[in-house]
């Protein structure tokens, strides 16, 4: 089981029942890997694949990924395995004005 | 005349109602967000938003009650094994969605049917008013577009959609880089219609090549429909036979270079165009900004300065940003430094809003019968 947080910017295009969109959205997914525990996410929101994907699957280049406080380094297949209490958060990278 | 506009910004779409001669906002939506394109469908009046969120890509919304709620509908998508080949000596890569820069309704006759034109260059087809997309097979599959190249963006793009009213299936997009591409079966087949488009930049041999020509901007007139303009990188073109035989206009004034062009709905010799000073100074001439119409096909212009600023103005129109109501007298523009001009009389005068605008990426009216 996953701890998930879905920073502000995400979770501002969630549907409301999701919280307040102003704020970060936890949540706790079952899965091994980060592959299957995204998957759990997009089950639950599915707007939210297209935010966090590519149509080819890879994590987009401007959203960061952190487990566990280190950031992805496999953004093209994001596969790499949990354990039984691992935080993933989902966040947009910092770019831009 | 129409009493809706929608302005899609860098920071926000802005919704404009009629006040008398001007206009004011009456409503702002997805504030914040980078808004890359509107449109209004004039067969049920929806709106529909091109998003283009620079952390989250490209998002397409809909909105049935004039823009009160939204609705996220799918987007075109690549698949996997698309790449997208250029002529300009860029590496062959993985085709994905960069933009959604071109997006059309289809014709009366075809409930939902809508088009969208993308960067990296492929044409999407809906046909349940953007639930869903098909990418257009034979125009992404044809050897020419491993020639086309960047133009407005690092990736060829196609920015223009063109559906003839006389039959739905005849359609003409225009690529930045890849001239004007003409299908006449709904998009089974497809044939390059942009001869006469000349790139005086291009290397000697290449500078008649219709597939490397670099359309800014293509707009067909609706009652005459053989009739196209185009704002080139190189100038201003016009065909009146469908296409295949462009003719270069070279006395345009104060400049041939920009990237906007609206068609009168009723005359198609009737056409105006925002200059810029040229490719690589790309700022109103003199620091004035103009509104450059023919009223003879190009034969002749006027100049048109009333009410647009005429000293230390550095406003760049774009492709997408000046627009004409379907009853032709009204005309409005916007610029990347967010000043916004509206005219009630085809360009004899015009009034600014009373605002500054986010940049100004597109504008489009609603149609009379969607007010």
């Amino acid at each position: 089981m996953a701890h998930v947080v879905l920073a502000s910017a995400l979770s501002r295009w969630l549907p409301a029942s999701a919280g307040k969109s102003a704020q970060d959205v936890a949540l706790d997914v079952s899965g091994t890997n980060l592959g299957e525990v995204l998957e759990g996410v997009f089950e639950r929101f599915p707007n939210l694949r297209g935010y966090v994907l590519d149509e080819h699957g890879a994590v987009r280049h401007h959203v960061a990924l952190f487990v566990d406080g280190t950031s992805i380094i496999d953004k093209r297949s994001p596969t790499q395995t949990l354990n039984d209490h691992s935080e993933v958060y989902v966040m947009q990278a910092l770019s831009g004005g | 005349m129409s009493a809706t506009l929608l302005v899609s910004t860098r920071k926000g779409l802005f919704v404009l109602e009629r006040q008398a001669e001007t206009w004011r906002i009456a409503q702002r939506v997805f504030l914040g967000d980078n808004i890359a394109l509107s449109m209004i469908d004039p067969r049920d009046g929806s709106w529909y938003a091109v998003l283009d969120l620079g952390h989250f890509g490209n998002k397409l919304q809909r909105s049935t009650d004039r823009g009160s709620t939204w609705n996220q509908c799918a987007v075109p998508a690549y698949a996997d094994g698309d790449e997208v080949v250029t002529g300009d000596g860029k590496p062959p890569h993985p085709a994905a969605l960069r933009l959604i820069w071109s997006l059309e309704a289809g014709a009366a006759d075809q409930p939902g049917r809508l088009w969208a034109g993308t960067v990296p260059g492929g044409l999407f087809r809906s046909d349940d008013s953007g639930s869903s997309w098909q990418k257009v097979r034979a125009l992404w599959d044809m050897p020419a577009r491993h020639q086309w190249a960047g133009g407005g963006y690092d990736q060829p793009g196609i920015h223009s959609i063109c559906i003839d009213p006389r039959d739905s299936r005849r359609i003409c997009v225009a690529i930045s880089t890849g001239g004007v591409w003409r299908s006449d079966d709904d998009g089974a087949n497809w044939r390059q219609t942009a001869q006469g488009m000349r790139a005086a930049y291009m290397p000697e041999d290449r500078q008649l090549d219709p597939n490397i020509q670099d359309v800014h901007r293509m707009v067909q007139c609706p009652s005459q429909p053989d009739v196209f303009w185009a704002q080139h990188h190189n100038g201003v073109f016009r065909c009146t036979t469908g296409g295949g035989d462009w003719k270069e206009i070279v006395d345009v004034q104060p400049s041939v270079f920009g990237f906007a062009v609206a068609v009168h709905p009723r005359d198609g010799d009737t056409a105006w165009f925002v200059p810029a000073s040229k490719d690589q100074c790309r700022i109103p001439v003199d620091g004035n900004v103009v509104v450059a119409r023919t009223r003879d096909g190009g034969r002749s212009f006027s100049v048109l300065r009333a009410g647009l600023p005429q000293h230390d103005a550095y406003d760049l129109v774009l492709r997408h940003a000046l627009a004409i109501d379907t009853s032709g007298e009204c005309l409005a523009f916007g610029s990347t430094t967010g000043g916004f001009w509206t005219t009630n009389d085809q360009g004899e005068h015009w009034h600014m809003l009373g605002a500054r605008l986010p940049p100004v990426y597109a504008v489009a009216f609603a149609s009379n019968s969607n007010r």
